[in-house]
């Protein structure tokens, strides 16, 4: 156990810090739910790529520097703390990404990772549908082979960035005669194909960062086929492994946000009211919690571990700590925490998005029975 | 940076677990409790054995020379076990600061047995069975102990009079005593907290109402994953508190304090929630659980409890 820096590790976050420093807007972006903040965050992403910053633990073909997942966190740390804009590709780069490196054929690894690194292709993700929510495998939306093409039928919601995005990744029932998690595909589709509907749906605070998507006889070529035909649960699976575990909320997020909670407290809390101060110091040790778990947990997958449905502890963790922190900062902020804006904008802004957490990528309780089934090893059954 | 044990750390840890699993079933550990003692002489020989009570002693001293980074995970197992008596005393603090005096030898082999006496709390645990106490810079020898009656029926507390005072050492590797104990203890109280929701999960298997396993209820479910969460949490600001007071680091005391308030919460929380998965049976003196369950609530209170030591961290990152 050694939890200093190495001489390579300190370089990096230097040299991460140094650009970012150089290269960060000096004003935030408008969010990416929006259509002038989508195009200027797709033109970050392009800058971040041209610094080689994008997807540092990718592999340098494709766009990444083979950074391994102690630097990813460190170059996380450095981001957050530059104040630099939200990944508007995260669906992308940190879940397809990964899932195109690890079941993809070399054909679909040059045609999709570059592209991908440098937003050029902004991927939005299509996995639930009206009736599979938390039931995810009861999907219903198929693809049906005709020739060398699947043809797309049905409804995907909740489609994180649709309303914007170039293509999308999602699961089709390919074997109508198969039930629940078999028969199902991983295909990845443009969104601007003949078929396609998109209808954007407002979130709770206004703005449209999910749709819904529509396939109506929607023609894609087989290449599209994401691992083996019949066999997209599994892929789905490991995708969603990688969401749930490290890298959907980097703890760098939590520490930063636990930063700014200290300095509201300082500005606006009342210093004689224990209550709050331990909360507080609570909120630290929850986001210094994660972020020590999550270096335990990447330490042990560079010695060979893989993450399993540990993951869901994660995911728990940090969606309720998430919640918590802007708890807090709307409790420090009295009165001010009714009105949008001024002091309190960010805070009522980040209470609303952090009430996602406990619901998207899979909701809690549904998390909670993974881990009771699989970690504790308790009888299955509802 | 690297954040995991080697091997070696794995297994010793691994082979006291396994002498434990033999050594201090919940039979031994009642045992302990009813000899009116809260110890087990057998037991304490075969810890002596293995190193595992001079683990951080010096090698020149004729200990085992670790570290804390090398203790913490046989904190954790001799939690998982319950173990009785003054091994997190006489392991974490008497035998590495006595290591240089008249004591050394016999603490070491075994023939005498330390308990450790801090500002945290006003009671001496296992006085009764201990031949000195180390009590600030002091040791305490030739003492009558009266017995307060604590909770746990394998950590006896006492008040003391009497006695003669030498002057000694109360620092481990730099660190007051109560620290090092804070950080014992919070190793201590993952181990129990983990026995405690295994006991519960393999009831939860067993026990069928409505024709099923109720480990199969989604109630019975969520309290148990909720329970697992807070312990997996407390682990890694455990491990690096022993790393922080085994480095040095200027965060050391903060660092110990972070882990010894989440350990405390976790086994709080575990120990209610592995009682309502037992129902009525969790709440008879029959059941094993209690072996921890008491542990646990005796243990979330000394050296510091989990207000304490948060407290202690916001001192140091709401102000520092």
């Amino acid at each position: 156990m050694d939890l200093n820096e190495t001489a390579q590790e300190s370089a990096f976050r230097s040299e991460a810090r140094t650009w970012l420093e150089a290269n960060v807007p000096t004003s935030a972006l408008p969010s990416f739910d929006t259509a002038e903040g989508f195009a200027l965050h797709r033109a970050w992403e392009q800058k971040l790529y041209d610094g080689g910053w994008s997807a540092v633990s990718w592999p340098v073909e494709y766009g990444g520097r083979d950074a391994d997942y102690i630097m990813w966190l460190i170059f996380e740390e450095e981001y957050y703390r530059s104040g630099a804009p939200g990944r508007v590709n995260q669906n992308g780069i940190f879940l397809l990404g990964p899932t195109i490196m690890e079941v993809g054929t070399q054909a679909q690894k040059t045609k999709f990772l570059p592209s991908m690194a440098s937003s050029e292709i902004v991927w939005a993700q299509a996995w639930s549908e009206p009736n599979a929510g938390s039931d995810m495998a009861s999907i219903r939306s198929k693809a049906t082979r005709d020739g060398d093409e699947w043809v797309l039928n049905g409804q995907k919601i909740w489609a994180s960035r649709a309303v914007w995005a170039d293509w999308c990744f999602g699961i089709f029932r390919t074997d109508p005669t198969a039930e629940r998690h078999r028969g199902l595909t991983f295909i990845l589709c443009p969104l601007d194909l003949p078929g396609i509907t998109v209808r954007p749906i407002a979130q709770l605070d206004g703005d449209t960062g999910f749709a819904e998507i529509f396939f109506d006889d929607v023609r894609v070529p087989l290449a599209n086929t994401l691992g083996e035909e019949n066999k997209g649960w599994a892929v789905a699976m490991a995708t969603a492994g990688f969401e749930r575990g490290v890298s959907l909320r980097s703890p760098a997020r939590f520490t930063e946000a636990v930063k700014r909670l200290i300095h509201l407290w300082k500005t606006y809390g009342d210093p004689t009211d224990t209550a709050l101060s331990d909360a507080v110091t609570d909120a630290w040790m929850q986001a210094e919690g994660y972020r020590l778990h999550t270096y335990q947990t990447v330490t042990g997958m560079l010695e060979g571990r893989t993450i399993g449905a540990e993951a869901s502890l994660n995911k728990i963790f940090w969606s309720e700590m998430d919640v918590r922190i802007h708890e807090i900062a709307l409790q420090i902020l009295g009165p001010e925490a009714e009105r949008m804006e001024g002091p309190s904008e960010r805070w009522v802004d980040g209470f609303l998005f952090s009430l996602s957490g406990p619901i998207y990528a899979g909701t809690n309780e549904i998390q909670r029975n993974i881990i009771a089934d699989r970690v504790l090893q308790l009888p299955k059954g509802m | 940076m690297k954040f995991s044990f080697t091997q070696d750390q794995r297994l010793f840890a691994e082979g006291l677990r396994d002498l434990l699993s033999k050594q201090c079933t919940p039979t031994h550990v009642r045992e302990a409790w009813e000899n009116q003692t809260g110890h087990l002489p057998d037991l304490w020989s075969r810890l002596t054995e293995m190193g595992v009570l001079s683990m951080l002693v010096p090698e020149s001293q004729g200990g085992m020379g670790g570290t804390l980074i090398d203790a913490v995970l046989l904190f954790q197992e001799l939690g998982r076990a319950a173990v009785p008596g003054p091994v997190l005393e006489h392991m974490a603090v008497a035998a590495p600061a006595l290591a240089h005096s008249q004591w050394a030898h016999a603490l070491n082999d075994g023939t005498a047995t330390a308990t450790v006496w801090v500002d945290t709390g006003p009671y001496v645990a296992h006085a009764q069975v201990a031949d000195l106490i180390l009590r600030n810079d002091a040791v305490i020898t030739g003492f009558s102990s009266t017995d307060v009656h604590g909770i746990d029926g394998g950590r006896q507390l006492f008040t003391i009079s009497g006695g003669s005072e030498s002057a000694a050492s109360a620092q481990v590797f730099g660190l007051p005593a109560s620290d090092v104990m804070a950080l014992a203890s919070a190793a201590y109280l993952i181990g129990v907290s983990e026995a405690m929701i295994e006991v519960a999960a393999e009831y939860a298997r067993q026990r069928e109402q409505f024709g099923k396993p109720i480990g199969s209820f989604q109630a019975v479910k969520h309290l148990m994953s909720d329970a697992l969460l807070k312990v997996e949490f407390a682990k890694a600001p455990t491990y690096r508190a022993a790393w922080s007071a085994s480095t040095g680091s200027s965060t050391a005391l903060r660092d110990i304090s972070m882990a010894k308030a989440l350990a405390s919460e976790a086994a709080y929380r575990a120990s209610r929630s592995t009682m309502q998965v037992h129902g009525g049976i969790g709440y008879t003196w029959e059941a094993d659980l209690q072996l921890w369950m008491k542990k646990s609530w005796a243990l979330m209170r000394a050296y510091g409890d989990a207000t304490y030591h948060r407290r202690r961290v916001g001192a140091s990152v709401l102000h520092g």
